[in-house]
Parts: structure tokens; C-alpha cells; sequence
């Protein structure tokens, strides 16, 4: 039995007095690689974490089985998750109108929320405003990272140079070649499961101990060999053979809750930011750690203009707090990071802090999703029960659109995330008709034989798509909130028809019954995959960091999460934004070393 | 907290299939119904003589025993809903209920039930023969997919809450569903990526 390490309680009072190397905003996966790859070359860092610490493995508790929870692993009757009808209907801030004592966003409506309420956050005490968008925040150390969906995919020069492919929106400044080893870093570092597989637009990562596939995937895969099609086992950020170097961490054995909740892994098999990166951290003697810190601004030397410190707000008391340091690097979360560069507004930088540009908050982008199928596999129908849902995912089916052709009516591409067999809760239990003995067996002899997947589509980056600062609305602390602006395109929309249409064609290909298509679009922001409002590129007027994620206008202020992405590509992004932060922190560290920041 | 992390094992962990002998005491009827302690160590269930019903009236209750148990009977393969203890879990989360009107929708959904029986029957629900059972239900269930009159509709809640409550006991999972999963395995089951 793997020994997994204490995780040290009490911090110690933070010294801000001195002067950090580095202050790091977020403790997610871009503030906790940032943490660890500065830490690693010997600088002083201190990380500011909006949010408490949780136990988390207290909170988890993934074998539990519903029958020992009072609720059955539902949450209190006093609090209430937002659904599509109250995202579609209604206009944020969504809380506004619900009579529940707390309000969280859709993931909360899925089974086993109790496990993860002290993880998202309550709407209540964080609004925003604008047009619709269905935003899913999780403020404690390590952010989303503790409860992500774990699909651990590359990009590749389709989407690093998608531009010069269709001639929409901007190249990357950066290539596939520039950012590899920083690719195969994390996934020796962090660990991954998959399967090789040699596509040119989704590169093989170095891959642990893959995932199996069950009956109806086998067959749907080798069905879509014939349609030059790839359905690949589920591409895990999860470690699977285990790591030699990280203590706070066992390999995965399969005990599979993660499919049965919102998420979260309590051995931290899957990668999480704090075990996977700051408790490491920590372990060099060179990290600060701050929790309820809530950064307000950044703070700016008038002389020089540069980045000084960041003044934050203690989430308990409502304190405010400064705190200096020679670089800043902000990884609050895309939209959390623009909202933060526009607060930070001074004489030397009256639009906010590095957008001279004004292109911070725009050109925000993500994935669209909802389009999606279910069907029987006639063969499984009445047979016996097998064990399918013992692993950290299921399946990915490969982006096959605009590869090399050209579609008619939409660019760029979307990607399938599927599931089939056997899980905790016969999910046909509703949808069987009848009652009595003939019910029962029906239920039985069904469950294990669906199988159903869901796309997930680039949102081309628009200008026009962005956020802003809410002139009048504020959170609980004080801090003005973010105003949305943002639509889905006729090119999403049309994509979305694609998906539905393609889901059909492959399904009926493999010899699937289907039993279920639906064509709806689900609510902006339903993909928690936001991506793109402080962007990278090599003109400084219309972009906001170089290649290196540093801001063209502050050279000691770099932005390290899924905001400088330039396009949002159809793969997710959390590993990509990890090779960016690595690769950009060794930058830093090297610039700062020869006194260039 | 502790030095390690409670990692989970399956010899450590209670036996998640009921005993054989648990099975035979459930199927002797309610009365020596088994008790379900959760982590927090609070009694959830309790047998169905002479316990604190948090809801339903004593009445009431032994009527959506019976429901609950015409909707997921016992058979060959396994216990039904009334050995699962479904009736006492709606018990519990009726009571917990903040809005009113699923509280409205069961009160008035159960004093429907006699009434239709009492038309159909002349006699209280629990009073008729098993076939009248059947027959009230088959009648009330007719238009399931898209329900209009009010026993329609409560049908469809009743079912709902009763195969939830069911599906999610230990009898449901382990016994009716035969669930494999939630073990600890050295290799991941299926088939390799061919």
C-alpha cells in the first residue's frame, strides 16, 4: 500500500515585509506549475490563493457508497444548481432570483454533488453580469484542478498555425516544435495514461499504462478504421504506473468514483495542483504559500512602471494587504485574470495593467458543446454484468474535420468524449416504461448495453466576444465583477448541426441502434474550457504577451493561464496550459537571473 | 487527520453484498427489515413497526410500501423495493423537502390511490386482491411518457423517487444490479485498443 504524505496543516504567518522574487495569482494548473518550475530554479516565491485550503480528501471520500450517505450523495435541501432552463431564461447575476440559501453553477446538479460543494463556488457571493454564460469557479487551493474532467490532450500545428491553414484570426506565436518538450516535461513530471496513435493534429504524448475499452467501444473503434476515423481509450492526466518522485501521490487503481461525481481523485492518481505541484514546491524551501488572498490589484511603480507587488483582500477579515515582489505572474483563470488586469488601473497604465493594446477581456474563446448521441448494442442486451467504469475515462474520438479537405459550411473542427457499459446507477431506470417484475428485469438486462457520446467544438476567437468590468454590480469583498459579452457565431452553429449529424453517420456505420440524438446547443461557458482574453502574438497592438506570456507592456508582468491561448483549438486545454507556463517560467527564470526584468 | 491516506481496500471495507442470511431475514417480510448505519452514524433505517416516521403518516407509509415494492418487486434474481427500505428513504426526503409542493403532490397523489380504488374496487387500495393492484396501477401508468391527469402525473414522481431510492440502496446495487465497480484492480478491465 503506496504511503501518501501528510499534507501540512497550519501556514505559517506570511512575511510581507520583504520582497519576493516572484508573486504568483492562483494556485491552479497554471499558478501551481509557475510555483514549481520557479521554485526549481531558486527563486523566492510567494503564491496568493484566492481561496481556503481545503482537506480535500475529507470532502471526497470516493468509495463511499451512496446507501451510506444520509442523501444519497445529494446535497442539502437548501441549496439549489442552476439548470439550462435558469441559464437560458434568466440573466445572470443568476443567484439574484432564487430563493435557495445557496446557488451553485450546473456541475452541482449532477449526482454525488455533496462531495464537491465546498469546492465550486456559491453564486451568491460571486456574481457577474451581461449575457448569458454559464461560468463554473472554484476558489481554494488548486482551483478547478481539484475536480477536473482529467482529458489530457496536445495541440498541434493545425491549431498553432490554424491561420495560415484556413486564413481566420491569428497564428500562435509559437509552433509544435517549440513547445514539445515542454509537452513531454508535464507528462513525465504530472503523468498521463493513452494510447499511441501517430496523428499528425492530436501528437501522442509519453503515455503511462493505458485504459481499457469496453465491448461497444472495440467495436465502435474498429468501425471508424474504415471511415479513417480514431476513437482512442481516454487520454488521462492521471497516473497510471505511479511516480518515483512525487510522495503525495499513488498510481490509479481503478476504484473509478470518477465518473460517478462531479470529480475529484482523494488518492491524487489524477493530477490535482497541490499534490501534483505545490506541496512539491513547498518541499524546496522556496515557496510562500498565502490562502484567502484575494488579489485586488496590481501595484505599479510609478517611476518605472513596472509591476511591484499585489495588493489582496484576506477572504476571511476583508483586510487588505500588500504584498511586493520583483516579477508578477498572474494564473487566476482566464476570465479571473482579465477581470484582475482591468482592476489594475493606475496613471501609467489607465486601461488596466498591460492593455495598451485594449485587447485584454477580448478575443475570448472556448469550446461549444451539447450535440450529442446515445445508442444499444443489441449484443449486450441481457448479459452478464461486466466491470466498465473502473477507470478514469472512458473514450476520445479525434477531431476528423478540415484535416485536409475543406468543409463547406464551417472551419476548424470538434471532438467526441464518449462512455458506454455498466455504471453505480442504471441510468435506464427512468427511461424504461412500465412497472412490476417485467420493469425490473428490463432495467437489469439494459444498463450495461448504451453507449453515448458528446462534442466538443472550437469557438473561433472574435474580438467582439469579450468581458469587461461591471460599472455598478460587486462580489462580496467589494470587488467589481466581470460583465459578459459574449455569443456563439454562425461558425459554432453550424458546427454544432455537423456533430449531430456525424455522431449518426458512425453509429449507424457500427452497427449501433440509435436510441437518442440531440441537437442542442448547451449555454455559453458550459465547457469550463474558457480560453483567450489576454492573448499572445508578436504585435503589440493587438496583442497583449509575447511568445513567452509576458506582457509587451510590463516586462516583470507575466500572464501564464488559458488566457494567452489565441485560438481555443477543439482539444482541452489544461495540459497545454502547462506546457505554456513551463516553458515560459524558464524564460523568467533565465531573464531574471541575468537582471533583464 | 491521519499519517496515511484511508486508502481504500477491498478486505477492509464492509462487505458491500448483503449476507445470505440478510437475505433470507429480508425476505421474511419487513418486519426484520436490516439497519443501514451511515458514516455519520446516524440511523437511517429502522424496522417498519413502531418507527419514527418523519412524513407519511403511519397510514400513508404502509400504502407506499406497497407501491414501492408493485413498482420493484421481489423476484428470483433479488429483493424488491420494500426489502430495500425504499418507502423510509421517502420518508426521509419528503421531510427534508424546503418547497411544499412535492409534500402536496404525495399527500394528495396517495388519498387519489384509494379514491381510484374505491371507484374501481369499492374498496381502499391496500384492501384489494394483488390483481387489483396491478390493475389500478397499469391504469394510472397508461400515459407514463407524457402525463395529464393528476394520478398520471403522480405515477410518474412515485416511480421516479421509488427506482432512485432503490437503484441507490444496497440491495439495489449490489444484489439486483450485480455492481462490479468501486473495487480496487491491479489491471483496468476490457479490451485492449486493437
Amino acid at each position: 500500500m503506496t504511503l501518501i504524505r501528510l499534507i501540512r496543516e497550519a501556514q505559517p504567518e506570511v512575511d510581507l515585509k520583504k520582497t519576493y522574487d516572484a508573486i504568483v495569482v492562483g494556485s491552479g494548473a497554471a499558478g501551481g506549475m509557475a510555483s514549481h518550475v520557479l521554485t526549481s530554479h531558486g527563486m523566492k516565491v510567494l503564491l496568493l490563493e484566492a481561496g481556503k485550503k481545503l482537506d480535500i480528501d475529507a470532502e471526497l471520500k470516493s468509495t463511499e457508497w451512496p446507501y451510506q450517505h444520509k442523501r444519497r450523495g445529494e446535497m442539502p435541501v437548501d441549496s439549489h444548481a442552476l439548470s439550462f432552463n435558469e441559464y437560458t431564461i434568466r440573466k445572470p447575476p443568476y443567484a439574484a432570483d432564487t430563493k435557495a440559501k445557496h446557488v451553485y453553477s450546473y456541475v452541482q446538479g449532477w449526482g454525488g454533488s455533496d462531495y464537491s460543494k465546498n469546492i465550486v463556488v456559491d453564486e451568491r457571493d460571486h456574481p457577474y453580469t451581461g449575457t448569458n454564460y454559464a461560468w463554473v469557479r472554484a476558489r481554494l487551493l488548486g482551483g478547478k484542478t481539484n475536480i477536473w474532467g482529467r482529458l489530457a490532450l496536445r495541440l498541434s500545428d493545425l491549431d498553432f498555425k490554424a491561420k495560415s491553414h484556413d486564413d481566420y484570426g491569428e497564428d500562435w506565436p509559437i509552433s509544435y516544435k517549440d513547445i514539445a518538450p515542454y509537452y513531454d516535461k508535464v507528462d513525465l513530471y504530472l503523468g498521463i495514461s493513452g494510447v499511441k496513435e501517430n496523428l499528425p493534429h492530436l501528437p501522442d504524448s509519453i503515455f503511462q499504462r493505458p485504459i481499457k475499452l469496453t465491448y461497444a467501444e472495440l467495436k465502435l473503434r474498429q468501425s471508424l478504421k474504415k471511415m479513417n476515423r480514431v476513437l482512442t481509450p481516454y487520454r488521462a492526466g492521471v497516473t497510471t504506473d505511479g511516480l518515483k518522485h512525487n510522495t503525495y501521490r499513488s498510481k490509479c487503481f481503478g476504484r473509478g468514483a470518477c465518473n460517478r461525481r462531479v470529480g475529484g481523485c482523494d488518492i491524487h492518481a489524477a493530477f490535482d495542483s497541490p499534490t501534483g505541484l505545490i506541496l512539491p514546491a513547498m518541499d524546496t524551501g522556496n515557496l510562500t504559500l498565502r490562502t484567502n488572498a484575494i488579489a485586488r490589484e496590481i501595484t505599479v511603480d510609478k517611476k518605472t512602471g513596472k509591476a511591484s507587488g499585489v495588493s489582496f483582500i484576506d477572504a476571511e477579515t476583508g483586510q487588505t494587504y500588500e504584498a511586493k515582489g520583483k516579477v508578477v505572474v498572474i494564473a487566476a483563470s482566464t476570465l479571473e485574470s482579465a477581470r484582475l488586469m482591468l482592476l489594475s488601473k493606475s496613471s501609467t497604465h489607465p486601461n488596466g495593467i498591460g492593455n495598451s493594446s485594449g485587447h485584454v477581456g477580448h478575443n475570448f474563446c472556448e469550446h461549444i458543446m451539447g450535440p450529442h448521441i446515445s445508442g444499444l448494442v443489441k449484443d449486450l442486451v441481457g448479459k452478464p454484468r461486466t466491470l466498465d467504469d473502473g477507470k478514469p475515462g472512458s473514450f476520445y474520438l479525434a477531431r476528423f474535420r478540415n484535416l485536409t479537405d475543406r468543409h463547406p459550411s464551417f472551419i476548424r473542427g470538434y471532438g467526441f468524449e464518449g462512455d458506454s457499459g455498466t455504471s453505480i446507477y442504471p441510468g435506464n431506470a427512468s427511461s424504461t416504461p412500465g412497472f412490476g417484475s417485467s420493469y425490473k428485469k428490463s432495467v437489469r438486462d439494459y444498463a450495461g448495453a448504451f453507449i453515448s457520446m458528446g462534442a466538443f467544438g472550437e469557438v473561433l476567437a472574435r474580438y467582439e466576444n469579450q468581458v469587461d468590468i461591471d460599472p455598478t454590480v460587486k462580489d462580496k469583498w467589494g470587488v467589481p465583477v466581470l460583465r459578459f459579452n459574449y455569443k456563439f457565431g454562425d461558425n459554432e452553429k453550424k458546427m454544432a448541426e455537423d456533430m449531430a449529424t456525424t455522431a449518426q453517420e458512425m453509429f449507424t456505420e457500427a452497427g449501433i441502434e440509435i436510441i437518442g440524438v440531440s441537437r442542442r446547443i448547451l449555454t455559453e461557458g458550459w465547457s469550463i474550457h474558457e480560453l483567450g482574453t489576454a492573448r499572445m502574438g508578436n504585435d503589440k497592438k493587438t496583442s497583449v504577451l509575447n511568445q513567452f506570456q509576458q506582457s509587451h507592456d510590463v516586462k516583470n508582468l507575466f500572464v501564464v493561464d488559458g488566457s494567452s491561448h489565441v485560438s481555443a483549438s477543439c482539444q482541452n486545454p489544461t495540459w497545454t496550459i502547462m506546457a505554456l507556463a513551463w516553458r515560459s517560467c524558464d524564460y523568467l527564470a533565465d531573464q531574471f537571473k541575468k537582471g533583464s526584468l | 487527520m491521519a499519517e496515511e491516506l484511508n486508502q481504500p481496500d477491498p478486505g477492509s471495507c464492509d462487505d458491500p453484498n448483503l449476507t445470505r442470511r440478510e437475505i433470507i431475514k429480508l425476505g421474511a417480510g419487513a418486519a426484520i427489515a436490516a439497519t443501514i448505519t451511515t458514516q455519520v452514524g446516524t440511523v437511517v433505517a429502522n424496522t417498519s413497526q413502531g418507527k419514527n416516521l418523519l412524513f407519511f403518516t403511519k397510514e400513508e407509509f404502509a400504502l407506499v410500501d406497497e407501491l414501492t415494492e408493485l413498482i420493484i418487486p421481489a423476484d428470483d434474481h433479488s429483493p424488491g423495493a420494500r426489502a430495500a427500505l425504499a418507502a423510509d428513504y421517502l420518508d426521509f426526503s419528503l421531510s427534508e423537502s424546503v418547497d411544499e409542493s412535492p409534500k402536496l403532490l404525495w399527500r394528495n397523489g396517495l388519498k387519489l390511490i384509494d379514491q381510484i380504488s374505491q371507484e374501481m374496487n369499492g374498496k381502499p387500495f391496500l384492501s384489494s386482491t394483488p390483481e387489483q393492484r396491478i390493475a389500478l396501477l397499469t391504469r394510472i401508468s397508461k400515459n407514463e411518457a407524457k402525463p395529464v391527469a393528476p394520478e398520471e402525473q403522480f405515477f410518474r414522481e412515485l416511480k421516479s423517487r421509488t427506482a432512485h431510492a432503490y437503484y441507490t440502496s444496497k440491495i439495489g446495487i449490489h444484489n439486483e444490479m450485480e455492481y462490479k465497480g468501486n473495487v480496487s484492480l491491479k489491471e483496468f478491465a476490457g479490451y485492449d485498443a486493437t
